[in-house]
């Protein structure tokens, strides 16, 4: 690795000093809030390992759930929409390890309701904001950390079904990948960059529990192989897309512990986190270069650059941790 | 009306970010024709200027794709065929080299 951890640091202290002076601007502790922000933000906490002291952040979260067990898109909307759902309840759950409270608790298990209540008959969960891989992927992963750390939240014949669910939503999943290796969909993302880089970290713990039914760490190594060969020269990704060249690198550093290609994809990762540090903002980072500061995409980068210490530190259990994967 | 550019400004194919009384305004020239849309995408508000712009199958009508999650929208209406919301499109007048448009 020549990006030296001395460099990363201050970045991250810097950045994490700026979102919480930004934090009127995404808390819900302070009114209505886009829950996409929240859940950024929230992952960032549970990054940085200061859930504790945040406690209000993610009550606040659990006061604007709906009786159905979902969020909509600001927390004052009234319908529930699966994709911020799935993002919310996975925090929750995480952050709900450190919290240990029966309401956060109690919040899960309708979140759980939820998505078994939603799962179409084909196993796919819809979204109008949202392509159906990625709606499908995010509940997906939500019932992997639930599988991985939380199975005691639910009672048993709750908990079968859950499983039940998952497989067939990590199916819908696994057999819509191309033959190069990619997810694609022609309405929302003809070039599939950003739904490989999702389905292939919310697949490839599948692989713990399918076995080799669907052959989950060949799709996801073919998934890695197609994220490598389109990185740009520069290190980016879609077209200098700040928030997909995070995803992609995230992902990546995942999905190669686990497979053990760590050789094959170190400068691919390498690339990526030196193309996102040179386009950061002087606090923060934009969905492109040379824009202004996105918040979310400030908390995208913090949690890159969490995820890149980690990475750095050969402990796979630790990164998958940064997934949930893991208690 | 208010200025926004110079036709020259935007050759036939490319698009110019202008800001206009404070708001993001990607303005596109397709096929000898001027559009003005509102920058952020309704959805995330991914920037519109920086979108794919793509012609309909049918040869009618020409379509900016939203950078961040794909979200299409009609050029001149701003229509996202479905999606939960439309992208705002401004009206824009051209008088000789000088584009205007209503904001």
């Amino acid at each position: 690795m020549s990006i030296r951890m001395e460099q990363i640091q201050p970045i991250i202290d810097h950045e994490y000093a700026y979102l919480m002076a930004e934090h009127p601007h995404w808390s819900l502790t302070k009114g209505d809030q886009d829950l996409e922000l929240v859940a950024h933000a929230l992952r960032v906490l549970l990054h940085m390992k200061t859930t504790p002291q945040h406690p209000d952040e993610y009550l606040a979260l659990v006061d604007c759930q709906h009786a159905d067990g979902g969020w909509g898109k600001m927390s004052s909307e009234k319908t529930s929409a699966a994709w911020v759902t799935a993002f919310c309840a996975l925090m929750l759950i995480r952050g709900n390890l450190s919290l240990k409270n029966p309401r956060i608790a109690e919040s899960v298990r309708k979140c759980v309701r939820y998505f078994l209540d939603t799962q179409k008959e084909d196993g796919k969960w819809s979204d109008p904001s949202w392509a159906d891989l990625d709606a499908v992927s995010h509940p997906v992963s939500f019932f992997d950390v639930l599988m991985a750390v939380g199975p005691n939240l639910v009672d048993a014949p709750t908990m079968v079904r859950v499983r039940d669910s998952w497989r067939k939503g990590m199916k819908f999943m696994l057999e819509r990948q191309d033959a190069d290796g990619g997810w694609y969909d022609p309405e929302f993302h003809p070039t599939g960059v950003e739904i490989t880089a999702h389905l292939i970290q919310d697949s490839i713990v599948a692989d713990l529990v399918l076995g080799d039914e669907h052959q989950v760490r060949n799709c996801c190594q073919k998934g890695v192989m197609k994220l490598l060969s389109v990185q740009a020269a520069d290190g980016s990704w879609d077209g200098e897309n700040v928030d997909h060249t995070m995803d992609c690198t995230r992902s990546i550093m995942l999905v190669c512990s686990i497979l053990g290609t760590r050789a094959q994809c170190d400068r691919t990762i390498e690339r990526g986190i030196e193309w996102i540090l040179k386009h950061k903002c002087e606090k923060g980072w934009p969905d492109f270069p040379g824009m202004e500061t996105n918040l979310e995409r400030t908390c995208d980068g913090l949690d890159t650059l969490l995820k890149y210490k980690t990475y750095s530190q050969p402990v796979t259990t630790a990164l998958v941790k940064l997934w949930g994967y893991a208690a | 009306m208010i200025f926004l550019a110079k036709a020259s400004e935007i050759p036939e194919g490319e698009r110019k970010l202008v800001k206009v009384n404070g708001v993001d305004v990607a303005v596109f020239r397709q096929g000898g024709r001027f559009y003005a849309l509102n920058n952020a995408c309704p959805h995330r508000q991914g920037p519109l200027s920086r979108g794919t712009v793509e012609a309909a199958a049918e040869g009618a009508g020409c379509f900016v794709r939203c950078p961040m999650h794909g979200w299409r929208f009609d050029l001149a209406t701003g229509d996202s065929n479905g999606r939960p919301a439309n992208a705002t499109v401004y009206a824009l007048d051209q008088r000789g080299e000088e584009l205007y448009i209503e904001i």
